[in-house]
């Protein structure tokens, strides 16, 4: 082979690299809007009839009002702010919406696709709180407050604990590989912080305090929407590893560190089975066991990359047990959370990056920036992370819906709710206009 | 018809979308896109409202 030929081929093969790489992104990204349609099934199926299309029409705005957002200034957040609240505008240029790499460029292979995945994720994140507030909340508020989650807390924990230079990685050695922090707890405190300002549902509780349980009107679409939810889970996790990044073209995780898929797979799997199977340990509920799953994988999937699979499913049981637990504390304290999105995302989220803490001290840290000697694993880092993304989520969320109800346009009148918020839209979810009790 | 074209021959191109060598134009897009998204939750307000006065 001559020197010519030799280049020519190594061109071919990095092209084909690249090509490759937008292939598993784009497929990953399809495969992650499955859990939008999971929280579609999984909400309308837990909302009344009379709620039921209100519910599905919330969540498709969010994924609607994400994508623009999300390209406005969604990215140039996570891509500008990983060291605090200080803009990089080096690297902001490259997620600026007017930027010549953010639409058709024949140079660029990659912006694209990256921009699609973590769009995706930010429609993750904003769907988690849409559960928690069906049946009551207006759809204008709503639809802000998934902006803000989604296109700009979310990313901006995530500029912070998921990327190779953020400052929690940096200076603490935080971990969190498949965002058990950096979307689901804040998601989770997120709602949490809104529920305490919108109001329980008409009926939820008695004057004495107790609570009553609202049935939805399809418990088989609620369970068949988690099993959904599951599946997009795997293009969750995909698009969190970096495709060709590491020696001799492997994986690496979002911080740079080596990592296979198989790894990913393993956990995941073991994480799916255990939280089913201790949420049906501890509940014998159908809706809690597939919550169950959610309950699993994300008390798991901050160490995903890591854990040895036994491990991973012990941990997912634990947080099988940890979701109807903390939910029904929840609701102890006069929350209506409907969906236990809270206890689900937000307090397994907790448990998962502490188990991190108890169990994977001591690997080394990470980052495949330049300049950066990453501390190993620690408690301390996982505390401070947990804390930190508590805070970024409730804040923003407590205080954005205590001006909406100031302003009176969050909460839906109990006129309103009695009738079915479904008489706001221009639409029935039944011909026979089925009503539920 | 608006000349939107940033490239002249498909050879060594990089940018090719619309108004890529055009920041008015793309300014233009980008704030209409924006309006796109405000008026939506303006006529949902109004909605709202009228529904709750009409289920009081």
């Amino acid at each position: 082979m001559t020197p010519e030929e030799m280049e020519a081929a190594i061109l071919a093969l990095q092209g084909l690299t690249s090509t490759n790489m937008e292939i598993f992104y784009y497929w990953c990204t399809a495969i992650m809007i499955l859990i939008h349609a999971g929280f579609l099934m999984y909400e309308m199926g837990a909302s009344r009839v009379k709620h039921s299309l209100a519910s599905g029409t919330k969540n498709i705005l969010a994924f609607a009002f994400m994508i623009p957002t999300f390209f406005m200034f969604g990215w140039l957040i996570y891509l500008s702010f990983y060291q605090g609240f200080t803009y990089d505008p080096g690297w902001g240029e490259f997620g600026l919406p007017m930027s010549s790499i953010m639409g058709p460029n024949m140079s660029d292979q990659a912006t694209g696709v990256f921009w699609g995945a973590f769009t995706l994720f930010a429609c993750t994140t904003a769907s988690i709180m849409s559960g928690a507030v069906i049946e009551r909340i207006r759809m204008a508020a709503f639809v802000v407050l998934a902006v803000i989650l989604g296109s700009v807390v979310w990313n901006l924990a995530a500029s912070w604990g998921w990327h190779p230079a953020g400052w929690l990685v940096t200076n603490f050695g935080y971990h969190d590989a498949v965002a058990s922090g950096v979307v689901h707890t804040i998601s989770g405190f997120f709602a949490l912080g809104v529920l305490i300002n919108l109001g329980p549902r008409i009926g939820k509780f008695n004057a004495d305090g107790s609570a009553n349980t609202i049935r939805g009107h399809s418990l088989p679409m609620t369970i068949t929407g988690l099993m959904l939810i599951v599946v997009g889970f795997f293009g969750f996790i995909g698009a969190c590893v970096l495709y060709n990044y590491g020696v001799n073209g492997s994986w690496v995780n979002i911080y740079g560190g080596p990592t296979t898929l198989s790894a990913y797979c393993f956990n995941t799997l073991m994480a799916v089975a255990g939280g089913i199977i201790g949420c049906y340990a501890c509940t014998r509920d159908p809706f809690w066991m597939m919550s169950g799953a959610l309950c699993g994988v994300i008390s798991a999937a901050a160490g995903l990359d890591l854990w040895y699979p036994p491990l991973a499913f012990a941990i997912a049981f634990a947080g099988g047990y940890l979701g109807p637990w903390a939910a029904k504390q929840i609701e102890k304290m006069g929350i209506d959370d409907a969906v236990g999105a809270v206890a689900v995302h937000g307090v397994c989220g907790v448990w998962g990056l502490l188990a991190v803490g108890i169990f994977l001290g001591g690997y080394p840290g990470f980052s495949s920036w330049d300049g950066y000697d990453v501390p190993s694993i620690n408690m301390t880092g996982q505390l401070i992370g947990a804390a930190v993304m508590i805070a970024t989520g409730f804040i923003p969320g407590y205080a954005l819906s205590w001006i909406f109800n100031k302003m009176g346009i969050l909460r839906a009148g109990d006129g309103v709710q009695r009738d079915g918020m479904d008489h706001e839209l221009e639409g029935i979810a039944y011909p026979e206009e089925l009503r539920s009790n | 018809m608006f000349n939107s074209s940033p490239i002249t021959s498909w050879e060594g191109a990089g940018a090719i979308f619309t108004y890529a060598d055009s920041p008015a134009g793309m300014a233009v897009c980008f704030w209409v896109m924006a309006a796109m998204l405000l008026v939506p939750l303006a006529v949902s307000i109004k909605a709202e409202n009228q529904a709750e006065l009409d289920h009081q």
